[in-house]
């Protein structure tokens, strides 16, 4: 069978209009499901022919999955929010500018304008070798191209890596790990709540997943807890494009502060693992601190204690290091 | 010249349609019973076909036929036939299936049971030439006509001093030498030795290169994506061993090229000939991914530069040796670029040495600027080093080695035209404030380093000899015939200034024909070398004086009096005997017959250029002649870039602050128009030096970086706000309208300013190699080992 | 039901991955099949011809408990077996479904199967009698055999210290375990250890599929090997031989029960046991070589 790219085969296209029905369709269909969202990472999926799932299930139709609300003092985001919305929501702007921002770095104003909540966190990882419909690990096989000793790969992890060194590309997981963000996961055995940082999965796990999210789940929305609201944020993506580029390394933080002292931190890198990165040891040793500069060179270094490099990427163990200085050295 | 067309800003005529969407281009267009057509792709980097079974696809519904390499021309050594049985890179077409949809003709690819047996490869030239490195080809690496297919291996004493960075000294295919290198070496004051890699890049033009065709009654109506128009329709005759007027070819708008559709493309024979083969309308829509395989790529260059300069900072002796990525199918980028560097830097002793070695990656092409702009960027900083090492101002070490007008360069002694290189330079030293800002140059602010750089870069601006061809009918209004092709540069319009203004008619009275063979078109440039600005302002300046002539005859044979009195001016021409309209005069052409309506033609003007003019003739008064101005010497332009650019240490990332080019392209025809030529050129140059890549798994042969967004061409937020542009506007000497062509020379510009800027950032540091990633400018200044070797090419 | 799986490599190749995950069910379901064949046979089974009583004769001059596997032994036993089943368990575990970080535990498990591999064959030709382990018996195999189609044949001859079917049993746990550990040294080197860089290209696709053909039948015959395994253990007539390879040492009525004394010579050497109450014998001298 000759391969041919860029061409969408028809599917079929299931659109339920209601959550429950969803659910059902998702647990009637299975491993044969796909959940369509903005369509950015599935339909690069389809045209490649490379993913081709029995059944499309459409979230467009759903308008429970779309919109913010007020929800226990914090904020409830709909799967199905499109990161425009996001960013331009003024709650989020004002409380918690760390997501907005985060999210107004997602590639460019028109992948924003239909990119989504869901999909933005469920997107699968953009190695290159993987997603050419190479049959890696992660698409079902027993190679990893891209750590082999010639390949090409700098863009892949430092750390977390187990056969698979994909790293996972989404601009607003870290953010939400950093504000301390519940994923909510439904199936028709009921809704599960995930912690942000636990919702992604590394290979060491399922090489094959990103998330915790199996063929019959739905994420149905996003919970941001209201004690991380106003702390103080500090978010930077690193990328060669100043658009339309996925990270090198990203960093988000959210420190609470009283006077000059770091009471409490949360701090999440991405870019560099198949999973973003939650720093706990870093947000431990910076508590209590005023974030000064010893304190933040001794985060970067720790923040970066056991990276190793691949053939290509070994510039990200100083990038990683210094994004972690600048952010805990940011509210000194 | 009263100008009052010449110099403005006018909108060009394809605007509307552009903006509006009605603008159709090759793949906008429809046949009745049109089928569309699929390719198949190699998966290898070499292979040949053992056996394929297409049963399957071909009793699939909706499946109309197939193409394959038996049913084209097949092409005898490294040169490219549009389907293959022995493909020379991953994504070479091997054939194409139609089918009444896309999806069918998609569906019944997959069905073909094709089995390839893959043969040795190489990627990176370099690996060709080692001692018992592997060849692109099964009968060896290197071609020529008389001698046929032969082995170029270095050896392997060259290959130690390459490995330990040093120049090696090989024989190569290409070489030349003017003056006593050796000597000159010797009694310079500084010495540079530097080992520099340039990469590879797709064109990546928005408009992927689609096609369509038919027949009609033996004769080919083709609807092609191509930068020229006239020439296509000649390559395509060509291409398929036909009547070149027995072709209807059609090509209004075109979505880019940048040197990868000249004269039209490879593909653009499948069509044709598939739509002979099966007897319906044949279109074949190419995507972005096989846009990244056949859309052709600028060649790389692996390079060894030793620079010899004075005490005053005078470069006297250049020895450089080039190892070429030829692709599949050969280029020759490597004679511009020793061209480029003798013009450049002057030294009056060099040595040139180069070898384009066949590779198993996509075909190579030109790519605005080729050769040119490839090694400005990678000389520019070692100019800089040079600047530094002599405790020099770096305009200055420019101004001291740009070429003036009594210049001789490369290998046959080449002269110019004319050369403003240090008047564009002090000009745009003057907009960017160059002195005033050299206090900031390494200057930190946080992890922020500030860097400048400049980018003196020099290409080909125009050719001679072309003819112009065009009418008054009898509505009064001129008819410019155009057989150059829309690029969507406004050449297209801006090129019939001079005519326009020499016949004294407003803008609004003359049609700008173009785009379809079948309106007539005269023998024209290839779109291609920034020649059509200048040789279409003079071929369309000869013509109009023709017209002129012909208008003046006619008035004083109508009207009484020498035709030297009379005089043209909006629409009419007057005289001691009065006035008439140009529509009196267009009917009046007509009736007087012979030459001025077009029955008797100069006896000068192209064979191509013939059945053209004699499918007009009759219908008004006809402006027809040869460019026979003359002059001596190449016509070059010149763009001088400054950037001044934010280096954030902690990171790699570059910003750009500020971009400045000012351009010496002779008189300025359209300065909206120019504007956006020189900045654009420079973005561009700014893409290749920084963001834009091409790589390749070296163990399979097969590139990445095959989509728009992991290319990575420059986006709006890579390009500096604050970037502005100027002209020395001094006319070139040898053309009546004195304009050069600029669609090449500001990408070197650009590119090198931003590689120079970069290296100022970091103390001087040049990395020496495209493109200067946040990656490994951050390796080398948190002194991390490198990734790649120094000379590894495609790594991105 | 599918046998390998394959895939197109990066030029479209159709190259063999490993054995389809059909065949670890097959093995289950071959595994339970068998062990619950088994219990019905033996239950069903006519009762056998009433043994000949222990020649108390014989019994003379041999302590009450013979040695049969020295502490070395048996420490080699348990770390196998433990290694294996984590290797079973983390192979196996997550294609049923159960997703964990597996990876690192099964190469850290192998590399204990190995290394335990190494020390008794090591120990194995150092210091205990190699040859009677790989004594075949084919007359011995076809009275077995005969005895097990027919309850009313005659009872196989009594075997030395390595009864028949443990000999069997040994041949086919040393093939495939070997197969498993060649093929899972040369898998390592796909893998993050830290004995070598990565280098999935060490060899080509088609060697590699063969290697992951041969490791995956391996590990889905282990399944069934040591399902086997486990089940006769705990059968209640097997028991005693699961305790000597607790406690070392076997009765003597179970020895003179189920083995041949000129097969299996009980030396007078007799040495204290350790916190025992009786003697044991030294049981590494068997019988000479080559009875077949
Ligand atoms: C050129 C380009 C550049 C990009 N750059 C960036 C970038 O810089 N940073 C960044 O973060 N992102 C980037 N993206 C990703 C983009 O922003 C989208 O967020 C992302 O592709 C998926 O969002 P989507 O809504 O289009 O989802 P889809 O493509 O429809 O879905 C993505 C995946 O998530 C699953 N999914 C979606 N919603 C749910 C749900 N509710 N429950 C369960 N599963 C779900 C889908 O099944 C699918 O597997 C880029 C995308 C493109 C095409």
């Amino acid at each position: 069978m000759a391969k041919i790219r860029d061409m969408i085969p028809a599917f079929e296209l299931l659109q339920p209009t209601t959550i429950e029905a969803a659910i059902d369709l998702l647990d009637e269909h299975r491993s044969g499901a796909w959940v369509l969202a903005g369509g950015l990472d599935s339909f690069d999926w389809f045209k490649d022919r490379i993913k081709r799932p029995s059944a499309v299930i459409d979230l467009g139709g759903i308008p429970e999955l779309t919109g913010i609300r007020d929800a226990e003092g914090g904020l409830e985001i709909g799967a199905m929010t499109t990161l425009t919305s996001i960013v331009r929501h003024p709650r989020i702007r004002s409380e918690y500018s760390i997501v907005a921002d985060a999210a107004e770095h997602v590639a460019t104003p028109q992948i924003r304008n239909q990119g989504t909540m869901g999909g933005n966190l469920a997107q699968d990882t953009r190695c290159w070798y993987y997603r050419s419909g190479w049959p890696c690990y992660r698409a079902g096989g027993n190679t990893c191209y891209a750590s082999a000793p010639q390949a090409m790969n700098r863009e892949h992890c430092i750390m977390g890596r187990s056969r698979c060194v994909a790293v996972n590309p989404s601009d607003t997981a870290p953010a939400l790990i950093a504000v301390d963000a519940k994923m909510i996961v439904e199936n028709t055995s009921g809704p599960k709540v995930y912690d942000a940082e636990d919702f992604f999965i590394g290979p060491s796990i399922d090489i094959t997943r990103m998330t915790v999210m199996k063929p019959r789940d739905l994420l149905t929305r996003v919970h941001i807890p209201a004690a991380w609201a106003n702390a103080e944020f500090y978010y930077e993506k690193v990328r060669d494009r100043g658009s339309w580029d996925f990270q090198l390394v990203s960093i988000a933080a959210a420190f609470r502060m009283s006077g000059g002292t770091i009471e409490e931190a949360r701090i999440a890198v991405n870019g560099v693992a198949p999973y973003p990165v939650r720093l706990d040891a870093v947000e431990r040793l910076v508590a209590g601190t005023s974030g000064d500069e010893a304190t933040a060179n001794r985060a970067g270094d720790l923040a970066i204690a056991g990276a190793r490099a691949l053939r290509h990427n070994d510039y990200k163990i100083p990038m990683m290091r210094n994004l972690v200085r600048r952010a805990v050295g940011s509210v000194a | 010249m009263a100008e009052k067309l010449i110099g403005a800003d006018i909108a060009p005529p394809d605007l509307h349609a552009k903006i509006t969407g009605r603008a159709k281009f090759a793949e906008d267009f429809r046949a009745p019973g049109m089928v569309f057509a699929k390719l198949l792709l190699s998966p290898m980097p070499h292979a040949r076909v053992r056996s394929m079974d297409t049963s399957r696809a071909l009793a699939m519904p909706g499946v109309i036929g197939i193409l394959t390499a038996d049913d084209v021309p097949a092409r005898e050594g490294p040169r490219e036939a549009c389907l293959t049985n022995e493909p020379k890179y991953e994504g070479e077409p091997v054939l194409a299936v139609a089918a009444v949809d896309e999806e069918t003709a998609a569906a019944a690819i997959e069905e073909i049971e094709i089995d390839f047996e893959p043969l040795p490869f190489v990627v990176d030239p370099l690996e060709s030439l080692r001692p018992s490195g592997p060849n692109a080809y099964t009968e060896g690496n290197q071609f020529s006509g008389e001698d046929g297919w032969s082995q170029l291996k270095w050896t392997a004493a060259d290959f130690a001093l390459i490995d330990a960075g040093r120049m090696p000294n090989p024989t190569a295919p290409i070489e030349w030498t003017k003056g006593d290198p050796e000597a000159a070496f010797a009694e310079s004051s500084l010495v540079l030795e530097e080992v520099i890699v340039h990469q590879s890049l797709t064109h990546h033009p928005m408009e992927p290169r689609s096609n369509m065709a038919y027949w009609e009654n033996g004769r080919l109506f083709a609807f092609v994506s191509t930068q020229s128009t006239q020439q296509t329709k000649f390559a395509l005759a060509g291409a398929l061993d036909m009547d070149p007027e027995d072709i209807t070819l059609v090509a209004e708008f075109c979505g880019g090229g940048f040197g990868s559709k000249i004269s039209g493309s490879t593909v653009m024979q499948i069509p044709a000939l598939f739509s002979r083969k099966i007897g319906r309308p044949v279109m074949l829509r190419i995507t972005r991914y096989e846009e990244n395989y056949v859309g052709r790529a600028r060649p790389g260059f692996q390079s060894w530069l030793k620079m010899g300069f004075l005490p005053n900072g005078k470069c006297n002796a250049i020895d450089l040796i080039l190892v070429e990525d030829g692709g599949p199918y050969g280029s020759g980028d490597n004679g511009t670029a020793g061209m480029t560097a003798d013009l450049t830097y002057t030294p009056r002793n060099m040595r040139f040495r180069a070898a384009s070695m066949y590779t198993n990656t996509p075909p190579k092409a030109a790519q605005r600027g080729p050769g040119g702009a490839q090694i400005i960027a990678m000389m520019e900083p070692i100019l800089d080093k040079a600047a530094r090492e002599l405790g020099m101002d770096r305009l200055e070490i420019r101004r001291i080695n740009a070429p003036g007008p009594d210049v001789t360069f490369g290998p046959r002694d080449t002269t110019l035209t004319s050369v403003h290189a240090r008047e564009a330079l002090d000009q745009g030293a003057q907009m960017f404030d160059w002195a005033g800002k050299q206090a900031l140059s390494g200057q930190r602010n946080g992890s922020k380093v500030t860097g400048l750089g400049i980018g003196l870069s020099p290409y080909t601006a125009g050719s001679r000899g072309r003819d112009g061809l065009m009418l008054i009918r009898p509505d009064g209004r001129l008819y410019v015939h155009q057989g150059i092709g829309n690029l969507g540069t406004h050449s297209i319009a801006d090129t019939a200034r001079p005519a326009a203004e020499l016949l004294g008619l407003d803008w609004d009275d003359v049609t700008i024909v173009w785009g379809d063979s079948s309106k007539g078109m005269p023998r024209s440039t290839v779109q291609a070398g920034s020649q059509t600005t200048h040789a279409h302002t003079r071929a369309n300046h000869a013509a109009g004086m023709d017209a002129l002539r012909k208008v003046r005859q006619i008035a004083a044979a109508t009207l009484g009096g020498a035709a030297s009195a009379y005089s043209v001016d909006g629409g009419r021409v007057r005289g001691p005997g009065g006035s008439m309209t140009f529509a009196q005069v267009a009917q009046r052409a007509i009736a007087m017959g012979g030459e001025y309506d077009g029955h008797v033609l100069p006896e000068d003007i192209h064979a191509q250029t013939v059945p053209a003019a004699q499918m007009l003739a009759g219908q008004g008064l006809m402006g027809v002649a040869r460019d026979n101005y003359g002059g001596e010497g190449s016509i070059y332009s010149w763009v001088a870039g400054f950037a001044m650019i934010e280096l954030d240490h902690d990171t790699g990332v570059v910003d750009i602050k500020e971009f400045v080019g000012v351009t010496d392209c002779g008189t300025v025809l359209h300065p909206r128009s120019l504007g956006a030529q020189v900045l654009g050129g420079c973005i561009q140059g700014i893409g290749m030096a920084m963001t834009q890549r091409w790589v390749f798994d070296p163990q399979w042969g097969v590139p990445f970086a095959n989509r728009l967004y992991t290319a990575r061409p420059p986006g709006f937020l890579d390009i500096p706000l604050n970037a502005r542009w100027g002209a020395v506007g001094i006319a070139d000497p040898t053309s009546p309208v004195g304009a050069k062509g600029i669609g090449e020379p500001p990408v070197g510009a650009g590119a090198a300013a931003l590689a120079c800027a970069v290296a100022d950032a970091m103390g001087g540091v040049c990395l020496c190699r495209t493109p200067l990633t946040p990656d490994i400018i951050l390796a080398e200044l948190e002194g991390r080992v490198a990734a790649h070797g120094r000379l590894d090419q495609h790594v991105g | 039901m599918e046998f390998w799986r394959s895939v197109a490599n990066p030029w479209d190749q159709n190259v063999l991955i490993g054995v389809s995950w059909d065949l670890m069910w097959a093995a289950v379901g071959g595994a339970v099949l068998f062990l619950v064949g088994h219990a019905i046979w033996i239950k069903t089974r006519p009762a056998e011809a009433p043994q000949a009583p222990v020649d108390r004769a014989a019994a003379a001059g041999i302590p009450e408990r013979i040695q049969r596997h020295s502490l070395a032994a048996r420490i080699f036993h348990w770390t196998m077996s433990a290694t294996m089943l984590v290797l079973l368990v983390t192979a196996f575990v997550p294609v049923f479904g159960f997703q964990f970080a597996w990876v690192q535990v099964h190469w850290i498990a192998g590399v204990l199967l190995i290394a335990s591999v190494l020390w008794h064959v090591v120990h194995a030709i150092g210091w205990q009698d190699f040859w009677s382990m790989f004594q075949l018996g084919i007359d011995e195999g076809m009275a077995h055999l005969k005895h097990v189609l027919s309850s009313k044949a005659p009872a196989p001859p009594k075997a030395g210290k390595y009864p028949f079917d443990h000999r069997m049993y040994h041949h086919v746990i040393v093939v495939v375990s070997l197969a498993a550990i060649i093929t899972g040294v040369f898998m390592m080197v796909r893998i993050d250890t830290p004995f070598m860089a990565r280098n999935p290209y060490l060899f080509g696709d088609s060697t590699w599929g063969v290697i992951y053909v041969l490791h995956g039948l391996s590990g889905v015959a282990l399944i069934f090997l040591i399902a086997a395994h486990i089940y006769f253990a705990i059968r209640p007539e097997k028991r005693w031989i699961t305790w000597s390879m607790i406690r070392g040492w076997v009765d003597r009525e179970h020895y003179l029960a189920h083995h041949d004394p000129e097969k299996w010579v009980v030396a007078e050497k007799v040495a204290a046991l350790q916190g025992g109450t009786g003697a044991v014998a030294d049981a590494t001298v068997s019988a000479p070589r080559g009875e077949d």
